[in-house]
């Protein structure tokens, strides 16, 4: 219980400093806006013949390119908080020089990149409202009561990638330039995941890589339950999966984290970077 | 020694300091072979999923962006979008970088010119943008087995040399514009978005509305982009693309006389005021 009351209050310290930044509250509505929702929007569009998105529909079984770019979307800003929102503002702390203080409270450091987790998903939650709200209103999305029903893969995906954020944080507190990794990592395993293209089109040498990720599943059974997109394999075969590297990923990154948390101790580096 | 070659000694110092910089944080350049790579071919593979290899798709997107070749259309503007990126990141916050460092007010006190520290640390940008073609072409060459003939090469660089002078611009108008703001980041991201979706970057400017179309094309990047597409992919020729040229030097002139005054007035304003040492 006490752990709980503790990430709840990080959470809360980690929603009212980012709150006191107005500019940035509003970039991470922006910034995926303009990076990515309207280019993708209007490139998609240039290919399209007498309004209908033809050469989508041949690739993927759907024609509907806002819902195709929305869901993708989603799932890119889940890895996004993974990477940014929790795993590099332990770095954060680190280089403010409060990780130590923090740490040397009696809540469990774990509980850290939970109550991290929790304020992340709160930043995220109200961003995608007002995405898909924007998306709604200005670029022909359409919200169907079917998209619910892939509620629970977002769920899996969102255990997966607290998971993999462990794991992340556990590198980014041994390495000193954590900035490029995160940056390009974030970007490789959004690409990997199939958030922009079906994982289909990358070179068969890395769709391996991109068949190991949880989120790709995610992306997949979301785009085919929301918008009837054709799967890359039997549903129920792609939510098994999907939930066994859930399952694997959330203890693979505790193990990961402890063991990066015992380095820094014997090496006394919580102070360095 | 007269006060311009004095100006001139200066200006070639502060280019010299920057680029000893840039020299001091070599995992920089990392990002320089790795964004101009995968950025833009993750958007050709965004290209294949929405053509979907149907003709009439391909033939929709010829029509709307002047070529079939999706590959050299979204290199030539991620070309641009790193520039940009380099760009204001580096020459656009360079005065705020003063600014935080403490340093700024020891520049201003110095005799040189103005000019030196608003335009000297353009000078940096011109190294990592070079980087950013080459890697751009080897990578259009090698993973999409694109070669573009020699002559159209060197008409496109013509045409980016050509168009230094007003990115140069761009750059310090918004060096001196920042020193009015607290954060800067946000505002990088708000600026550069304004050009990504202006510009024509990954997607034919075709596609914008009129209103937003009229605004395109007072931006020097865009006429910069559709000039080295349409030499590359169209075969134009410097000649054919000779009014848009002077259009963008023109637009150089102007950026650089607002730049200034942008400059001027705020150093008048931070005398009074004693802003300089803020931040």
């Amino acid at each position: 219980m006490g752990e709980i009351r503790a990430a709840l209050a990080i959470a809360r310290k980690d929603i009212r400093s980012f709150s006191r930044y107005r500019v940035a509250v509003v970039s991470t509505v922006f910034t995926p806006l303009y990076q990515f929702v309207v280019p993708a929007f209007l490139f998609g569009a240039a290919f399209a013949v007498n309004g209908r998105a033809a050469g989508l529909a041949a690739t993927l079984g759907t024609d509907d390119l806002p819902g195709f770019i929305f869901l993708g979307g989603l799932i890119g800003g889940l890895i996004s908080i993974a990477f940014w929102g929790i795993a590099f503002s332990l770095r954060t702390e680190m280089d403010t020089g409060t990780l130590e203080p923090s740490w040397l409270t009696p809540t469990h450091h774990e509980t850290f990149v939970i109550g991290r987790a929790l304020g992340s998903l709160f930043w995220f939650a109200l961003s995608q409202v007002a995405l898909f709200g924007l998306g709604v209103w200005l670029l022909g999305l359409h919200l169907r009561l079917e998209m619910l029903l892939a509620l629970p893969a977002v769920l899996c995906a969102i255990f997966a990638m607290v998971g993999i954020a462990y794991l992340l944080a556990a590198v980014v507190l041994l390495i000193k330039e954590a900035n490029f990794f995160v940056d390009t990592m974030q970007f490789v395993v959004g690409m990997l995941s199939g958030t922009a293209f079906p994982v289909t089109l990358l070179p068969g040498v890395v769709q391996p890589l991109a068949f190991a990720l949880p989120t790709t599943y995610a992306v997949d059974i979301l785009r085919a339950q929301a918008l009837g997109a054709r799967p890359l394999f039997d549903p129920v075969l792609e939510y098994a999966v999907l939930i066994g590297l859930s399952l694997v990923s959330y203890p693979l990154g505790r193990w990961a984290f402890a063991r990066a948390e015992e380095t820094m101790r014997r090496r006394g580096m919580l102070a360095q970077y | 020694m007269n006060l311009f070659a004095a100006d001139a000694r200066a200006f070639l110092a502060a280019a010299r300091k920057e680029l000893r910089q840039q020299r001091r944080y070599p995992t920089l350049f990392l990002g320089l072979f790795f964004w101009p790579v995968l950025l833009p071919a993750s958007w050709v593979l965004m290209g294949h999923a929405y053509s979907g290899n149907d003709p009439q798709a391909l033939a929709a997107f010829a029509e709307r962006a002047g070529s079939t070749n999706v590959a050299v259309f979204v290199f030539v503007g991620y070309a641009m979008y790193m520039w940009l990126s380099s760009l204001l990141w580096g020459a656009g916050t360079a005065l705020r970088q003063e600014q935080l460092r403490g340093s700024l007010e020891a520049v201003f006190v110095t005799p040189a010119s103005r000019l030196v520290p608003l335009f000297g640390p353009g000078v940096a940008v011109l190294l990592p943008m070079g980087i950013i073609f080459l890697v751009i072409f080897a990578t259009l060459w090698l993973f999409f087995g694109v070669v573009p003939p020699l002559g159209a090469i060197a008409q496109s660089a013509v045409v980016v040399a050509l168009g230094i002078p007003s990115l140069y611009a761009i750059g310090a108008l918004f060096a001196a514009s920042v020193l009015r703001f607290g954060e800067v980041g946000p505002i990088v991201q708000l600026i550069r978005g304004m050009f990504v979706l202006a510009c024509g970057i990954t997607f034919p400017v075709a596609m914008l509305p009129v209103w937003a179309q009229v605004w395109a094309w007072l931006m020097p990047p865009t006429y910069i982009v559709d000039d080295m597409r349409r030499v590359l992919l169209r075969g134009a020729s410097l000649g054919d693309v000779a009014p848009d040229i002077a259009i963008v030097l023109a637009l150089a002139g102007v950026t650089a006389l607002v730049a200034v005054a942008v400059f001027r007035y705020l150093e008048t304003s931070a005398r009074r005021s004693g802003m300089l040492g803020r931040f």
